[in-house]
């Protein structure tokens, strides 16, 4: 034990006097995962898309145009652009021939056109032209997804204009006049309200969906009317029809859900990185004829992987910690509430990771092979286990092949502990996976060391 | 002390040694001579336990080697953590001999001291120069004070002046009842350090004495060297069947067989103008005989 303890030892000295080597484990990971959370918009209240520049060109004198126009406007997620600016300064309205040049030039990549027959009676529904410069494609469909919610949710009466004039032009104008003045009087006589309002509104394609969205559900007593629940159930009018009641059964407390998600996933993937560059030191050591003048004093092969092993645990523990604790400060993750259970997690991951990297020293024939191979598997590791983005969005066979991946089983516990509040108790299954995972690859690295060169 | 008894080694098809039987008294100074990849090295390798032989025994003090602190092992390369201090370095490995608090501490300070690097103890070795860590690769060997020392090619890529100040401290050490097992493929070394050498070639022990015992088996006494100029080069072509006649760095070395009569050779130079000052007559070296065994020399 004593002769681990000094190869331990021997490691923690030379990490300390490397400079790099304790930038790379502790100070570049917080700060790339600073900025990642930044990029990923962690912590801010509205976590779509803002200032998409979009240009909407309104040649309808329909005021639901002008109503959709000033929807668009208010949607943080769009910048719509409805002007042209002439070179002296002065602007313009932007028309449809403007349109196709200025995206040409990336002046904006979406544009709506609404045109003058917005609502026509030989057809049903409404006619919008949309231009686009799909580069990306989540752009693209997310921009296609937010105006259709704008549309519906913002000039509902847009739909019943359509249904007005198709109706007009199949059944002719008196006779829909009849029939909505008939429907207003069955409306005002069963709900007492006044039967010209009622036909104007019917006339103008307002079913009554707008008033949906002017309803408020009866306030508790002496609760102020106007408060943020309420605005947003008069803003949705779609939420009014189908009432969806969404309860959160786990990880209701969670303070920081965006970063408690993710920052688990991004920890693991640099203490990959971390822990197989230790493994170069292993080349490094066996080039100086180190492990000759190791194994020539009372000091055996198991004792070197030994204290090798427990080095690169401790220091993917203290990386692991650091970084949570670092997720703590920056998104406000709840860290120190489940530290006990997290650090025996991240003992077993730690222990997986290292193992891996053992492994790849062991199998490498050279420095550079190893290094190479690391970034590649730990790239792997990373986007098929979840590290990236939620594997629920991959295919079926990539959610297997995740499955005997250190990084999912690692984000797995990791949800368990700060997602879920769960116990060591309920940890156990993980544990005993990462645990199976770490003692299988060391065996096979311990294996590959035996027949290997590296003590050769 | 140590003895190698019928000791083979093999590397798949290549066998590095073949059989070879040593016998090495305590307080010896022993030096195996031989070029690149005599096996050499692969038997300090057994010797110091990193490796096992194929067949054969290899004894301490008639036991079986197995308590390692009775060694000190200096590998061929300058095994140091390089980032590591002076101090730190010695106290890793003497900590991995057992040693602790301030018997490591005095065995560091005395160490650093015999080898002249007491002032650059907290420096981290790679600010050493190559000769200032040769010597701590070779005193890191003997803080545990073992009672046998193996030194690999100790001396690979040292200046001249760290050279001496090795050999100095090895002599030392030898006076002082140390027993080393010294390999080079330099014969000056050899000649000057060792009390008994071992010639090694394709991994047997060609020959084993101390210098005179080894330079007896030539059936020679004298070699004569004279310049490689174009004047001498015909002369050279009449020597080169009559007996073993090298030429390294501008100088012909001709080794005349047994009974061979100088009055010949000289009469030879005498016919192709050369005067008598050209030639110089030598004892022969370890180079000689390494020659005269294999037909091939030590730096081949």
């Amino acid at each position: 034990m004593r002769t681990i303890l000094t190869l331990i030892h021997k490691d923690f000295s030379l990490f300390i006097r490397d400079k790099a080597s304790v930038s790379l484990t502790f100070i570049v990971p917080v700060a790339l995962i600073y900025v990642f959370g930044q990029v990923f918009g962690i912590n801010r209240k509205d976590t779509g898309p803002s200032g998409i520049p979009f240009a909407v060109v309104n040649a309808s004198a329909n005021p639901a145009a002008g109503q959709l126009l000033n929807a668009l406007r208010a949607e943080s997620a769009f910048k719509v652009v409805t002007e042209f600016k002439n070179p002296d300064g002065t602007t313009r309205p932007l028309t449809e021939d403007d349109l196709r040049p200025l995206m040409k030039q990336n002046a904006f990549r979406f544009a709506l056109v609404i045109p003058a027959d917005l609502i026509a009676e030989k057809r049903f529904g409404l006619r919008l032209r949309i231009l686009s410069n799909p580069r990306n494609d989540i752009e693209t469909q997310t921009v296609n997804g937010i105006l259709q919610k704008v549309i519906f949710s913002n000039v509902p009466e847009l739909l019943g204009q359509s249904l007005q004039s198709r109706a007009r032009d199949l059944v002719g104008q008196p006779q829909l006049k009849d029939f909505n003045a008939r429907i207003a009087r069955t409306v005002a006589d069963t709900f007492g309200v006044d039967a010209a309002v009622v036909e104007r509104d019917i006339a103008d394609g307002n079913f009554g969906l707008r008033r949906l969205d002017q309803l408020e559900e009866t306030p508790p007593a002496g609760a102020a009317t106007g408060s943020p629940a309420s605005t947003t159930t008069r803003q949705d009018v779609f939420s009014q029809i189908v009432k969806i009641e969404t309860e959160q059964v786990v990880g209701q407390d969670v303070k920081a859900p965006a970063a408690t998600r993710v920052v688990g996933g991004w920890a693991m993937m640099f203490l990959l990185f971390a822990l197989s560059g230790s493994a170069t030191s292993v080349f490094d050591e066996k080039k100086a004829g180190l492990y000759q003048r190791l194994l020539a004093a009372p000091v055996r092969r198991s004792q070197i992987l030994l204290g090798k092993f427990c080095w690169g645990v401790l220091v993917g523990l203290v990386q692991l910690v650091t970084l949570f604790l670092a997720g703590q400060l920056m998104f406000g993750i709840n860290i120190t509430g489940h530290l006990p259970t997290l650090a025996v997690l991240c003992v077993a991951a730690a222990a997986a990771c290292t193992a891996f990297g053992m492994l790849l020293a062991a199998i490498a024939p050279t420095p550079q092979a190893a290094s190479g191979l690391a970034t590649f598997l730990i790239l792997m590791m990373s986007a098929v286990g979840g590290a990236w983005f939620p594997i629920s969005f991959m295919p079926d066979f990539i959610q297997t092949i995740a499955k005997f991946t250190i990084v999912y089983w690692s984000m797995e516990g990791f949800a368990q502990v700060l997602w879920a509040g769960a116990s060591l108790t309920d940890l156990l299954p993980i544990l005993g996976i990462l645990t199976a995972i770490a003692a299988g690859v060391m065996a096979i690295a311990v294996w590959r060391f035996n027949r290997g060169t590296i003590f050769g | 002390m140590l003895s190698l008894q019928a000791v083979t080694k093999r590397y798949g098809a290549l066998t590095a040694l073949d059989g070879v039987s040593l016998d090495i008294a305590r307080g010896e100074f022993f030096g195996l001579l031989g070029p690149n990849g005599a096996g050499k090295s692969t038997l300090m390798s057994l010797v110091a336990g990193l490796r096992s032989p194929e067949a054969g025994t290899i004894t301490l003090d008639g036991r079986p080697l197995a308590d390692r602190t009775a060694l000190g092992f200096v590998p061929q390369s300058i095994a140091l953590y390089e980032d590591l201090s002076a101090e730190q370095n010695l106290s890793l490995f003497g900590s991995l001999y057992g040693l602790r608090g301030r018997e490591l501490q005095a065995r560091v300070t005395a160490a650093l001291e015999s080898v002249q690097l007491a002032d650059r103890r907290r420096d981290p070795v790679k600010t050493f120069s190559g000769g200032m860590q040769r010597r701590l690769n070779l005193v890191a060997a003997l803080l545990h004070e073992p009672k046998l020392l193996l030194c690999d090619e100790p001396t690979v890529g040292v200046d001249p002046q760290s050279r001496n100040a090795i050999f100095d401290f090895l002599e030392a050490r030898a006076r002082a009842g140390l027993t080393i097992i010294y390999s080079t493929h330099y014969m000056e070394e050899a000649t000057r350090l060792c009390s008994r050498i071992g010639i090694i070639d394709h991994g047997r022990i060609l020959a084993l004495g101390n210098l005179d015992e080894l330079l007896t088996r030539l059936p020679f006494e004298d070699e004569i060297t004279f310049p490689a100029t174009p004047a001498t080069a015909p002369f050279a072509a009449q020597l080169a069947g009559q007996g073993a006649l090298t030429t390294e760095e501008g100088t012909h070395c001709f080794r005349p067989p047994a009974g061979y009569k100088l009055s010949a050779f000289f009469a030879q130079a005498e016919s192709l103008d050369l005067p008598p000052r050209l030639f110089t007559s030598h004892r022969p070296t370890l180079e000689a005989l390494f020659l005269h065994l294999t037909g091939r020399t030590l730096r081949e």
